[in-house]
């Protein structure tokens, strides 16, 4: 990796240079909170915010997206073209980079190519920036506090200037045109570390640390904590639909008015919808909230893990503020920590 | 200055100038293929058997399936449906899908006429492991619907039949009305060469096959678990007892295959409606072996 130090002053410039030719998506002020928006200008943006009600994930798999267009009278294709401009997501945290970094895992498979997600891959550019965490993050815990891939710049602030790790020669030419990029000082490095240690020591510890996770989701599978837990679940996907890396969705068609003509979309689904394991002929394989919450959680919490080898949970504390029933995967922790509790006594 | 990034689904006639059909399927895996429905054949009151041929010359020279693999079929302005393939892959250029009316989708298939179009793609999934299941007995048992995707591996032994050993089949349904492919059991009736057993569990007068569940045949079977493949298809509450029989004959735990059924909606491992545990029913099976299935929670 390559780094660099720019002054706090130049980040306008940069904001402006890729205005040129970007579109630049932001976290910007929405209401209450704080949201992921395209911007126009460098002060509409919020440098210091805490999580975003919703993540990037839209900027990789639309909430609703076109696959093709189609005739239903003839059975056939109509002409149909999806053309996504290049953009910057600027100021994701690094848990939001590494929900990306899980969500290309799953969509990049050699056997199904998907040109849609690729699409917007490939016209994304990440530029990220250091965070401290709130009451609700749990990065930490996950393995994600820390985005070491997946950017294509990254900014952390330390203090009147910014340390800039470049992960790619498309940014390393936007920030050497824009900016005055100087190479990393002893003092830089040493308030870097300073900034590193300052974030991970500022997490909340009532959130349980716990080792072997995977292995405790298998050994409590069938433990009466699931049925208190699902028994809770108002089946609402706001958990789904908030999370950075919950990527099921269904396919539908949708005709247009005329009736004729019409097309086919994707749209994002959630596990912990009542229908969604539902067969035709009636059989649901998941028919109650226990088993839709352990599933949710088993997939963020093991199952990804036993395919790609990293937990699909980022903590990024999303779902814990959007849930109305207070599910989350913090409830699972604490669950997995009190039983380590019992057997140590 | 940067490029947009782009995705293009073109009409079939636009798409022609590429050489074969393995590249466009590939490169698009969403997008379904236009097949004509060439042959309907009623198979009891809610079921009927349809014989499907991919238009596009390309196209249908490459697709290859295995039996145990399913197809996502479109209705456009419908939607789309999984179906498990039920002809041999010993038999090209043609796909035959054996279809329950049951929904919004089957409904409107089942309304279709020989010359209607439909989309196609795949295949998708894990096979039964056809050259592996070579040299062995072998022993099916087909419950209700799951006798659909156990056909394609029936009709693919019988059309490779001196490379198998003995092979038995067990076939369950509810009633004799509900009885499906009753002409090709007929005649392998009267090969010597295949153990037939047809059970329902509610005879009429007419019924001269056997009576009771499934597993009732077991009773009386000998097998040699050591040179046996077993493979199950049939509704989820079959799985547990028609196992169970499997292994108290004998038979090794990656001996005795199953195809699940789930709703596999995208058929890549992607969207989530047919996992099962950690496993994607769509990429992962629907065919598992039952030391597979064992290690993954909530399977059966």
């Amino acid at each position: 990796m390559l780094y660099r130090v720019i002054d706090a002053s130049e980040l306008p410039g940069l904001i402006e240079a890729f205005l040129r030719d970007y579109e630049v998506i932001a976290p910007v002020r929405k209401g209450m909170s704080y949201a992921f928006e395209p911007v126009e200008d460098f002060s509409s943006i919020e440098l210091d915010y805490p999580t975003t009600l919703t993540s990037l994930k839209k900027y990789y798999l639309p909430p609703r997206e076109t696959l093709f267009r189609f005739d239903a009278r003839e059975g056939m294709l109509a002409p149909y073209e999806l053309t996504v401009r290049p953009r910057v997501l600027f100021g994701a945290h690094a848990c939001d980079i590494n929900a990306i970094n899980n969500l290309n895992l799953a969509f990049d498979d050699a056997r199904y190519p998907d040109p849609y997600y690729d699409a917007h891959k490939r016209a994304n550019m990440i530029v990220g920036i250091s965070c401290s965490p709130s009451s609700t993050c749990f990065c930490h815990l996950l393995e994600s506090d820390e985005a070491r891939s997946g950017y294509d710049l990254f900014l952390t602030d330390i203090g009147g200037r910014y340390f800039v790790s470049i992960g790619s020669v498309e940014a390393a030419n936007i920030l050497e045109a824009a900016c005055n990029p100087r190479e990393a000082t002893d003092e830089d490095r040493r308030a870097f570390r300073a900034s590193t240690r300052r974030r991970q020591e500022a997490f909340d510890e009532d959130i349980p640390d716990v080792q072997e996770i995977p292995m405790l989701m298998d050994a409590f599978h069938s433990d009466a904590f699931w049925a208190e837990l699902g028994g809770r679940c108002l089946s609402c996907t706001a958990c789904s639909a908030v999370c950075p890396t919950c990527y099921c969705f269904d396919i539908v068609d949708v005709l247009d008015p005329s009736g004729e003509t019409g097309s086919r979309d994707r749209v994002w689904d959630a596990c912990t919808s009542p229908q969604f394991a539902l067969v035709t002929g009636g059989h649901n394989f998941r028919e109650d909230g226990r088993e839709r919450v352990r599933h949710r959680m088993y997939h963020k919490l093991n199952g990804f893990n036993a395919n790609h080898g990293r937990y699909l949970c980022v903590g990024c504390g999303r779902c814990v503020r959007a849930c109305k029933a207070d599910i989350s995967p913090i409830e699972v922790l604490r669950f997995f920590s009190e039983k380590g509790a019992e057997d140590a006594c | 200055m940067p490029a947009s990034t782009s995705v293009e689904v073109q009409p079939l006639s636009e798409a022609a100038a590429r050489e074969t059909g393995a590249e466009p399927m590939s490169a698009n895996p969403y997008r379904p293929w236009p097949a004509r429905i060439t042959s309907i054949t009623p198979l009891t009151a809610t079921e009927k058997l349809f014989e499907f041929r991919l238009i596009d010359e390309r196209i249908r020279n490459a697709f290859h399936h295995e039996p145990g693999q399913f197809v996502e079929v479109s209705i456009f302005g419908v939607g789309e449906a999984p179906i498990s393939i039920s002809s041999s892959p010993s038999k090209g250029g043609f796909i035959e899908l054996c279809v329950r009316r049951a929904g919004e989708f089957t409904s409107r298939l089942h309304e279709m006429q020989c010359g209607d179009i439909v989309g196609i793609r795949g295949p998708y999934g894990k096979a039964f492991p056809f050259e592996e299941m070579k040299h062995h007995d072998i022993l099916l048992v087909a419950g209700g619907l799951g006798i659909a995707p156990l056909r394609s591996l029936i009709n693919n032994i019988h059309d490779e039949r001196s490379e198998f050993n003995k092979v038995t089949i067990i076939y369950g349904s509810r009633n004799p009305g509900e009885v499906m492919f009753r002409d090709q059991f007929e005649m392998w009736r009267h090969r010597k060469d295949f153990d037939l057993y047809l059970t329902v569990d509610h005879p009429d007068d007419a019924w001269d096959g056997e009576v009771g569940l499934v597993t009732a045949p077991f009773a009386h079977l000998e097998i040699d678990p050591a040179n046996t493949y077993g493979a199950v298809c049939g509704p989820p509450v079959m799985y547990r007892f028609v196992v169970e029989e499997m292994r108290k004959k004998g038979i090794s735990y990656d001996h005795i295959y199953m195809s699940f059924e789930r709703h596999m909606k995208c058929g890549m491992g992607k969207c989530g409606h047919c996992q099962i545990g950690h496993q994607y029913c769509c990429i992962d099976g629907p065919v598992f072996n039952y030391w597979e299935a064992k290690n993954i929670q909530g399977s059966m």
